[in-house]
């Protein structure tokens, strides 16, 4: 066979795979998927979750039936549980409890520290109690609504105005999103506390200085849950609000709509679903919020979180599985319930084009003007609940008792310079951050566009799925964690003498995507749901594969989700600690925030400066991404 | 879970880019650390990831003792103990020679939860020069004599002098002169916390301890996640005077450079509760001489001092056996009369006094 022949020959071949694999490609990347969860996700779940239901190896309920019928965790709502055929007791005991509200006209002093006096109308129920679920729902509630509604006003001024930095600052949001508890609740004590910045601040003009922390921890709370969560509302806003097809707007405004009605019939809904996601994924989160609430408000505001924590801890993984098995179908009741809704907005746009933005201060008299004044008072909020935390401590990793130092730094460079090998060095922490940072992208972005696009048409099959893909989300860190545990570390066996085990780099990589993709899929599905179906469907007809019109036609028009997505995809693994602290056990892989709690010893410092690393090391990750993503439309 | 299988073979995760192994039983090459001059010691990473931490002079020195051996470190998993309960319970195989680092509680968990004296063997004294060094009453009480106590630590309160009168008693931590003044940490989270919940159990009683606490809530105490949050947070910012903590307090204070107004020690009732720190050497270890002449070095004169000094706890032998820094005498103090809650008062009631307490004080 002359060479020309074999060339042509072998050209055919190599052609002949890539359209095999093109017209495959779907199938197995949803392969590829449901591979890793089943041992990344399902297998470790599982492993635990099945504690719940067995004693001494048989089946039972009665792990079920003593959580549920316990006060301590279901309050008023046991009595209900533990015996729920006796309905007319229980509906005297709630007729009881509303008679016996009253309503006072009363005088409060809301402000702390200032005597005056607002006329209040004082609500006067009788306690219920609550329990450790009910707790948790209250809290996780209201930081929910603290955390959209914080998050709101910056979605609308970075989708909406143009001024210097708005890129960077877009990119930065996210920082919150990687900072390890223990940081949060150093910065926010430094921030807030009674010798904080912010009384510093006010004792300058004469105010304060006020205990916050002391007289409000539940405020205190919900505001460092609104630090994690706010950029989390803000960042999946922005990028619907992205997405929005300008000439829609102005087709309403043509039909003589005013600007305040265009907004609310044509914008309001194609953000809503964004804004959904985001108070869902920040109720989830905070129902799961563990130890930040401790660090800050104390033992009174304990989570379900920590007695999970706790249980596991005195090996009492029934009753853990238990908590953690209803705290999961609470967290996904809630996702199918938004899900039904969210399939609900069948979509017509086709491409977006994004509304131009104004400048924010383009002159003297707008900048004047009642709603940039109300932009500028929103930054100074931001300022305090974001940048101060943060900055405080970039100061913390320079100062010591004594004042200005670079002590801390120089730890870290002679550890790096000089340390064993058995100690944690800074330079492999980073690295290797970074490394399963990418890595996580390059699994989690494919995994979560996969779920996206084989739930979006599926109907309510696929909402169920979409539903148990947010697993990751809904299911306790602190479960997870002895999941990976039990079921990779220590090893299972199989038949046959097979034993199977998964640690290392690999696993921490996997354990990372699994916890990244739902926030692709959420960031990619109501975007793809809002496409218009004809459009694949005359790459189809013109003979493309799914997979190229997926690739050609589906993506490209919901860019800017995949971005979103991808970025939470980093800020996951940079900032994942339970699950990386136990797969890198005994092993160099570890991460960024696991050097931070090996450098807390009984001195803060160094691990103060690894924060400071951290913090500086995400934030130009985070530009760099959304560069090279073009995370919109310059 | 519980099923105990055949040790496989584990194909450690230790280096970079091991994805994980599917191994067929029986094929393993055993005990990688089978007297192979290796020693392999676990240990929490204050002990080696701190600054000027013992671990990295301990084993300098002991290698130089010892030209033909070589020590190991290896970072206690997350989970502590329990990663190793787990681990024995799963039939799978500890990759570790001794523990340092162990805790009388840790001791009752492993008998709680495993086989009576199990995961770690029973001492024998005798081939130790130097176990009777040991101060009296650092015992850790456990009847298999599993563990050796390396060195202690106190706890007590640390409270600002400018704000507060030092406090006495328990009684006068529900006065009112010390509304709002105490942070305490959550015994279920932390060591220290879980320290003062015991101490209050020995002062008070099964029985009293319960009212007691109640009485110090109405009072106002606070109770923190962490150790380190509690310190570095909120009692570092100012946000109360006092603050449950160690009585080496003031070392770490003066080393970085605070005014120690804020860093003075407070002995209830004129004590302070012991914490013992203990060395243990796991069941299949692979080089058991090795192990007891490393705890005969742990032991030694200038061991002990410098565990003590770069720990920041005080030394487990009698005075007249080593010499520590003046400085280091200085600032840490000894408590009159020392107290801890031995092994067979902690036997199956630990976990309950916990939760009893956590419930008391949790959300409702």
């Amino acid at each position: 066979m002359p060479a020309a022949d074999r060339v042509a020959a072998a050209r055919d071949r190599l052609e002949g795979v890539r359209s095999w694999l093109e017209r495959h490609g779907l199938s197995l990347a949803a392969l590829g998927t449901t591979a890793v969860l089943a041992v990344m996700l399902y297998l470790p779940v599982g492993v635990v979750f099945v504690e719940a239901v067995l004693e001494e190896g048989r089946p039972t309920l009665a792990h079920f039936a003593e959580v549920l019928t316990d006060p301590f965790y279901f309050g008023a709502l046991a009595d209900v549980f533990a015996d729920p055929l006796a309905v007319g007791d229980h509906l005297a005991s709630l007729a009881g409890w509303l008679g016996a509200i009253s309503v006072a006209p009363t005088l409060a002093y809301p402000i702390p520290g200032l005597d005056l006096p607002v006329p209040w109308l004082a609500l006067d129920a009788p306690p219920v109690r609550k329990g450790l679920f009910g707790f948790t729902a209250y809290q996780a509630a209201l930081s929910t609504v603290a955390s959209v509604a914080i998050g709101l006003p910056a979605a609308y001024v970075l989708a909406n105005y143009e001024f210097y930095g708005r890129r960077t600052l877009r990119s930065l949001t996210i920082l919150p999103f990687v900072l390890p508890g223990i940081l949060v609740a150093v910065g926010f004590y430094s921030m807030f506390g009674r010798t904080g910045t912010l009384n510093s601040l006010l004792g300058a003009v004469g105010l304060g200085p006020f205990a916050f922390v002391e007289t409000s921890p539940l405020a205190i709370v919900i505001l460092a849950h609104a630090f994690y969560n706010a950029p989390l509302v803000a960042r999946l806003t922005v990028a619907a609000w992205e997405s929005v097809d300008a000439r829609t707007v102005e087709t309403a405004r043509s039909l003589g709509a005013s600007r305040r009605r265009a907004f609310r019939d044509v914008v309001v809904p194609q953000l809503l679903p964004a804004v959904l996601t985001g108070a869902l994924l920040t109720f989830i989160f905070t129902f799961m919020t563990f130890p930040i609430v401790l660090a800050l408000g104390g033992l009174r505001l304990a989570t379900v979180e920590v007695w999970i924590y706790d249980r596991v801890q005195r090996l009492a993984y029934g009753e853990a599985a238990t908590l953690a098995v209803l705290e999961t179908m609470l967290s996904l009741g809630l996702t199918y319930a938004y899900l039904r809704y969210e399939s609900a907005q069948a979509g017509f746009s086709r491409a977006p084009s994004p509304t131009p933005k104004e400048p924010l201060f383009p002159d003297l008299r707008t900048a004047l003007s009642p709603r940039r004044l109300a932009v500028l008072g929103y930054g100074l909020v931001a300022l305090v609940l974001f940048v101060g935390p943060m900055a405080s401590l970039l100061v913390g990793s320079v100062t010591d008792g004594a004042g200005f130092t670079l002590d801390h730094y120089a730890f870290l460079l002679e550890r790096q310079l000089e340390g064993a090998s058995f100690q944690t060095l800074p330079l492999p922490a980073i690295r290797n951050s970074l490394l399963f940072g990418l890595a996580t992208l390059a699994v989690a972005v494919p995994m979560g566009v996969v779920i996206s696009v084989l739930t979006v048409r599926a109907g309510r099959s696929g909402r169920i799925v979409d539903a148990l893909a947010m697993l990751p989300l809904a299911v306790s860190g602190v479960v997870f964690g002895i999941g990976l545990l039990q079921g990779l570390v220590f090893g299972l066996s199989l038949p046959g003498g097979w034993r199977l085990q998964l640690t290392g780099s690999v696993a921490i990589v996997a354990a990372h995507a699994v916890a990244a993709y739902p926030f692709v899929t959420r960031n990619v599905s109501p975007l793809l749901a809002n496409l218009d179906p004809a459009m694949v469907e005359s790459a189809r007809a013109l003979g493309a594969s799914r997979t190229r019109a997926l690739l050609d036609v589906e993506l490209p028009l919901v860019r800017s989700g995949i971005v979103a997505g991808a970025a939470f995809a980093f800020a996951i693994s940079i900032g994942e600690f339970s699950s990386t602290v136990i797969l890198a056990s005994g092993s160099e892989s570890y991460t960024m925030p696991v050097a931070v709690e090996r450098y807390l010893g009984r001195r803060s410092g160094p691990a103060i400066a690894m924060g400071s690393l951290l913090l500086l090391v995400t934030a130009a990750s985070f530009v760099v991404i959304d560069r090279v993503g073009g995370g919109e439309r310059a | 879970m519980k099923r105990r299988t055949v040790v496989g073979a584990v194909a450690g995760g230790a280096t970079l880019g091991v994805a994980g192994c599917l191994t067929r039983d029986g094929n393993g090459d055993g005990n990688s650390n089978e007297g192979d001059g290796t020693l392999t010691v676990v240990t929490y990473p204050s002990m080696i990831d701190e600054e000027n931490a013992a671990g990295p002079w301990l084993k300098e020195a002991f290698e130089s003792e010892h030209p033909d051996a070589e020590l190991e470190w290896k970072q206690l998993p997350d989970q502590r103990i329990n990663h190793y309960i787990g681990q024995a319970d799963g039939g799978g195989e500890i990759d570790a020679d001794v523990y340092l680092g162990l805790n009388v509680d840790d001791l009752v968990a492993v008998d709680d939860n495993l086989a009576d004296g199990g995961l770690f063997r029973e001492l024998e004294t005798d081939r130790l020069d130097r176990a009777d060094r040991i101060r009296d009453g650092l015992d850790l009480g456990d009847p298999h004599g599993r563990a050796l106590p390396y060195d202690t630590g106190y706890i007590s309160l640390v409270y600002d002098e400018s704000e507060v009168d030092e406090p006495q008693t328990f009684e006068d931590l529900t006065e009112p002169a010390y509304e709002d003044a105490l942070l305490a940490q959550n015994a279920q989270t932390s060591d220290p916390g879980q320290a003062f919940l015991l101490w209050t159990i020995d002062a008070f009683g099964e029985d009293g301890y319960l009212d007691y606490w109640r009485e110090l809530d109405e009072n106002g105490v606070r109770i923190l996640d962490d150790w380190s949050e509690s310190y570095y947070g909120a009692y570092m910012e100012e946000e109360r005077p006092m603050v449950v903590s160690y009585s080496t307090d003031q070392v770490f204070a003066s080393a970085e450079g605070n005014d120690l107004t804020r860093h003075q020690i407070a002995f209830l009732n004129g004590q302070g509760y012991a914490n013992p720190e203990g060395m243990g050497i796991f069941e299949d270890a692979g080089d058991v001489d090795l192990a007891y002449d490393f705890f005969d070095f742990v032991l030694s004169n200038e061991a002990q001092a410098e565990i003590a000094q770069r720990n920041v706890q005080f030394p487990a032998v009698d005075e007249e056996y080593v010499d520590l820094d003046e400085e280091f005498d200085k600032y840490a103090h000894v408590p009159p009369e020392a107290v801890t809650v031995g092994y067979d008062r902690l036997r199956g009631n630990l976990d309950g006094w916990v939760e009893d307490w956590a419930r008391e004080f949790a959300s409702q």
